[in-house]
């Protein structure tokens, strides 16, 4: 066990828990909800459940050559409300948005104000009892809600990602509180996201990636495959048009309902994205439909073509999601491939 | 009774850094303009450029590029800045 002297981090003595929560308030130390105080005990018990000693370095933010030390993970975990068993996943997490690929100070400082979409795969999932299915995107498992939330202290408080600060969105989306969900392993005949993106079968890992705010769409009036897809592929093209041509990772979130009817057509989720691939291109003439005419005649002119996705690889497809109602989401990327969806193993 | 917490933020060594004093003048210096990627930004530093050799007497300009807007420049436009009296990094939009 760790012992309390090896931590580094400055001590506030104060009266109660709640006294912890206003001076964290005051110091804009949190995302503006109540925080779990960060004791020597609980934090200590954070850094036990992933065996790091508190000053072993999880990863470095590139650009300002930022450690990020596991003892601020774990301090930020715990305000987050995060139980020991999720630290793991948190580790996983910020060790994957360190890659490279994910360009975290670009994502995290942009205008474009992007959130990390997370996805949980693997045994780790049903041990925490992470939420996969009813209001998946939304509030339903602590584990969802504060895995992804002590991303977000995290990058408030080590990464000084400060609204108006180094954080520059111009709007942000609510996915910025916290965006992490479990895929639906069990009842899911796909291959899980993680085991497609290279984690070998019985691990877990997890998948981050920058994104805007998801789009729900429906399609209860067909059990056509193609026509499914094409719904999807349609979200995706009006994105393009309206917020950004770039190509790069989309992920596509399908429940139940309509999983049901891919699976019983006989369509994988390569299938999917090999259809979303052709159908998600739009011509640069479209954009004189939504108001951008300015830009509809420029560069290789009207026909000019642009790809939602490079490769069929480049969509996440996740099963995820209560078991009635047509729906499902499209994630949209925060800018093309200006940061890479990365996986890592847990 | 009270409670003892620990401070969430960044508190590791910063490198120590200081600021550069100030150049008295221009004249006879090397300045480097440093085009992000963004949108008419080439406008912008075209300007400067003709404004800094016309106006302010500065002998030599290099000018640099970064990939994307969202990614830090390389490090030899980096290395390509250090050797510069003074960097102008433009914003556009």
């Amino acid at each position: 066990m760790i012992h309390a002297d090896t931590l580094q981090a400055k001590r506030h003595d104060l009266a109660d828990a709640l006294d912890v929560n206003e001076l964290y308030q005051q110091k804009g130390w949190t995302d503006g909800l109540p925080i779990v105080p960060p004791t020597e005990e609980r934090v200590l018990e954070c850094l036990a459940a992933v065996n790091l000693a508190s000053g072993e370095v999880i990863g470095v933010e590139a650009v300002r050559q930022r450690p990020i030390t596991a003892e601020k993970v774990a301090i930020n975990a715990v305000m987050a409300g995060c139980l020991p068993t999720y630290m793991p996943v948190v580790v996983a997490v910020l060790r994957a948005m360190c890659d490279e690929d994910f360009n975290l100070h670009g994502s995290t400082a942009s205008t474009g104000g992007s959130a990390q979409f997370i996805v949980v795969n693997g045994p780790i999932r049903t041990a925490l009892g992470m939420n996969a299915t009813h209001n998946a995107l939304g509030n339903a498992s602590r584990a969802n809600a504060t895995i992804g939330r002590a991303i977000r202290l995290l990058l408030i408080n080590v990464l000084e990602c400060i609204p108006g600060q180094l954080d520059r969105s111009t709007l942000g989306h609510p996915g910025k509180f916290t965006f992490c969900i479990a895929e639906d392993e069990e009842d899911s005949a796909w291959l899980p996201l993680a085991r497609e993106r290279g984690v070998a079968a019985g691990q877990s890992g997890v998948t981050v990636m920058a994104c805007e705010s998801p789009h729900q769409i429906m399609n209860e009036w067909t059990k056509d495959p193609e026509e499914l897809a094409e719904t999807f592929a349609a979200e995706i093209r009006h994105n393009m048009l309206t917020y950004s041509i770039w190509a790069g990772n989309y992920a596509i979130v399908i429940p139940k309902q309509l999983r049901e009817l891919f699976i019983a057509a006989g369509w994988q989720k390569h299938d999917i994205r090999e259809y979303i691939f052709r159908a998600a291109r739009v011509v640069r003439r479209d954009w004189a439909t939504v108001g951008k005419n300015n830009i509809a005649e420029r560069g290789k002119g009207p026909d000019q073509e642009f790809l939602a996705l490079r490769s069929p690889d480049d969509l996440l497809v996740v099963a995820a999601g209560g078991p009635a109602g047509g729906f499902g989401a499209v994630i949209p990327p925060w800018l093309g491939t200006w940061s890479h969806a990365v996986t890592r193993p847990v | 009774m009270s409670i003892r917490v620990l401070d969430p933020t960044f508190e590791e060594a910063r490198t120590e850094q200081s600021v550069v004093t100030g150049l008295k003048s221009l004249v006879d210096c090397t300045v480097g303009l440093l085009d992000n990627s963004k949108i008419k930004v080439k406008d912008i530093l075209d300007t400067v450029e003709t404004l800094l050799r016309t106006q302010h007497g500065v002998k030599h300009i290099v000018r640099l590029k970064k990939s994307d807007a969202s990614r830090p420049a390389a490090p030899e436009v980096v290395a390509a800045m250090a050797g510069c009296d003074a960097v102008i990094s433009a914003v556009g939009d």
